[in-house]
């Protein structure tokens, strides 16, 4: 659990062990941005490295990782930060994937069918939709406790899903969702990759991803880092303490249903562009589950824990899935191939096996509290050698 | 059951006042003290908690609380404080009823609490401890701070209040690495942290060393000189209770069985009888 308090601060609350009363928990400038330089790192180098024909090979999973790290990370704003598990996150998603392509594909009064305002209009809309819902919604059922707060989440999923499944008004497409027309002019498809028309230039849809989830990913740090966040932090550690010393627990816990339920929606419309349509798969149980098991995967400690957590298992998803014969970099030298199509059609298998490993040793750590201790194990290691 | 001891032991009181027998003050007005409690009752099913207990505390008065265990004396803080609800009776501060203010609005109104157990964020550093509490009696309740960062709200106030009570060293350790006597005391620094007038101690030196009970009790005397605070204290430590408190509350069962200056206290034989003797040397 060491780094625990300092990450969450996000950037230093603890700046090192020993220091005067001047300059105590002023964190140096590298502390202070090494969230925004990991996710700008993040962004540049993570298509280039999945998409080389070593790792999967294929440029559509990058952008896909980077929809479901922002999704993750504004699901774990409620759990990691707040302490409120949602076992329904999948129907903020939802607002961010339906609203818009519900509005670009049928146009609305003065509104353009496929007409780029009418897209940033349905935007629009989806945000404040989701705002005002889940505000209502956590106003709701934040008082009810744990338990609940799960349980209900989940039950205003499905009755969203549900509701989406019986196509009301022929809107939302029941159980094909929206597969057609649901893009605006300034998409282009061709061949199956997107690009986005901007003042006469086209610009790659993983370069377009990659803007909003710095964006969002970086207001999101913004509001962890706040007053506001760092309140959120202490109705998670300690309800009662926090209301015994004056935090109105539940106006945090509602406005952290609600924050997490507009960056959800943010990156549903990414998603919904990402796929050229809104897919129901995207508003069902599991969805949600694994958005819940993503987020653990990769620490909900750590502000990075649901990116390395999403990575992780989008990547074993297509790498395990994919793979049947995997050869070895040096393959062009000699060949060397193993063939493993036998083992890793169980992919699901070898990542429940590495959640559980995760649960059972470190709950709260991840794989990104792991990659954490590495440094400083090394460290230890390394001072003890010189001793 | 005890409703009765206690008026026998008032009627005893007042016979025996001339000869300089233990004496049972009368309760301070509730609604005029600086922190009052009129006939409050708090009853858990059949169990009878706090039974009508009333008390004033002046401004400035140090006062103890003590009483047998499972006398309610926390379930009285717990009243006070609006972490559980009174099944009867009024809650004063200043004068103004606030027996229906929620929990967290008592700390804007100037009373602030220690829990006996040890009551922290645990994960965080002493300096974010302290801060957040700060944070928290700056902004109010609740605020949508979220353009500014954590470091920048609070944070002086916060080390001058770790200065305090003497955590400066700990400043960056967090909270659950502490040793016990230094938890007790970030404890008292966030209750502080809230700028209260009146200010509640639960066990403020239970599980430590002699040695560290001593400083306590001498840390929360100079808190309450600098600051000019209201300090009610419930304490099982007889030393410290009869060196700092003003007066002493004896609740038993309840119920309050005697009042008054320290030395009056401890010859009340209501009082004596309440601890079964097992505390009478103590005494």
């Amino acid at each position: 659990m060491s780094g625990h308090a300092d990450e969450q601060a996000d950037d230093g609350g603890s700046g090192g062990r020993w220091f005067t009363s001047e300059t105590v928990g002023e964190p140096s400038l590298f502390e202070r941005y090494r969230i925004p330089l990991g996710m700008l790192l993040l962004v540049a180098v993570l298509r280039p490295a999945v998409a080389s024909d070593f790792l999967l090979g294929y440029n559509a999973i990058a952008s896909k990782m980077l929809i479901m790290m922002l999704f993750v990370a504004a699901f774990n704003l409620l759990f990691g930060y707040t302490g409120l598990l949602s076992f329904g996150h999948a129907m903020f998603l939802g607002f961010g994937l339906y609203i818009p392509a519900i509005l670009v594909k049928n146009g609305f009064w003065l509104l353009p069918e496929g007409g780029n305002s009418t897209f940033f209009i349905g935007v629009a809309l989806a945000l404040v939709a989701v705002a005002v819902y889940s505000y209502l919604l956590g106003k709701l059922i934040v008082g009810m406790g744990e338990i609940y707060f799960a349980l209900l989440t989940l039950a205003f999923a499905q009755a969203i899903y549900f509701l989406v499944l019986r196509d009301p008004e022929e809107l939302t497409g029941g159980s094909n969702g929206i597969t057609r027309g649901a893009l605006p002019d300034f998409v282009e498809q061709t061949r199956g990759e997107i690009a986005i028309e901007a003042f006469g230039a086209s610009v790659d849809w993983y370069w377009a991803v990659g803007l909003v989830f710095l964006l969002a990913m970086l207001a999101l740090w913004q509001v962890v880092r706040s007053p506001f966040g760092r309140s959120l932090v202490a109705v998670r550690e300690n309800e009662q303490l926090a209301r015994a010393m004056g935090v109105d627990t539940t106006r945090y816990k509602i406005w952290s249903v609600t924050f997490s339920g507009v960056f959800s929606a943010i990156a549903g419309v990414l998603l919904m562009v990402h796929n050229s349509g809104a897919a129901i798969e995207n508003l069902n149980v599991f969805t949600s589950g694994d958005t819940v098991l993503m987020a653990v995967l990769g620490g909900v400690n750590y502000f990075f824990g649901p990116i390395a957590g999403a990575f992780t298992w989008l990547f074993a998803e297509d790498f395990l899935t994919d793979l049947e014969v995997w050869e070895f970099p040096i393959s062009a030298l000699s060949v060397v191939s193993i063939d493993l199509s036998g083992v890793v059609a169980y992919w699901q298998f070898f990542l429940g096996a590495l959640f559980v490993v995760v649960v059972l040793t470190a709950p709260e750590e991840g794989i990104w509290g792991y990659l954490r201790s590495i440094p400083v194990w090394i460290h230890a290691r390394v001072t003890e050698g010189e001793k | 059951m005890s409703r009765p001891e206690n008026q026998e032991n008032t009627g005893s009181m007042e016979t025996d006042r001339t000869a300089h027998r233990p004496e049972v003050e009368p309760v301070t007005d509730p609604a005029s003290a600086a922190l009052g409690v009129e006939t409050l009752s708090r009853t858990f099913g059949e169990v009878v908690a706090v039974d009508g207990v009333s008390l004033g505390v002046p401004g400035g008065e140090l006062r103890a609380i003590i009483g047998p265990n499972g006398a309610g004396k926390t379930t009285l803080f717990n009243c006070v404080m609006g972490t559980l609800p009174p099944t009867a009776g009024e809650v004063y501060l200043n004068g103004t009823a606030i027996t229906d203010d929620p929990e967290e609005r008592r700390p804007h109104l100037g009373m602030a609490r220690s829990f006996q157990s040890n009551q922290l964020f645990n994960d965080q550093t002493v300096l974010e401890n302290i801060r957040l509490v700060v944070q928290t009696t700056q902004q109010g309740a609740f605020s949508l701070d979220l353009f500014r960062t954590h470091y920048d709200v609070g944070r002086e106030r916060a080390v001058e209040l770790a200065e305090a009570v003497s955590l400066t060293d700990y400043l960056a350790v967090e909270a659950k690495n502490l040793p016990h006597g230094e938890q007790r005391r970030l404890g008292i620094a966030m209750a502080l942290a809230t700028d209260p007038e009146v200010l509640l101690l639960d066990e403020p030196t239970s599980g430590m060393s002699p040695g560290a009970t001593t400083q306590t009790a001498a840390l929360i005397e100079e808190i309450r000189d600098e600051r000019g605070l209201t300090v009610v204290l419930i304490e099982h430590d007889m030393d410290v209770v009869l060196s700092i408190s003003d007066r002493i509350t004896v609740l038993d069962r309840g119920s309050v069985i005697a009042t008054g200056p320290p030395d009056a206290v401890r010859e009340n034989q209501a009082v004596q009888d309440a601890y079964l003797g097992g505390m009478r040397e103590e005494l």
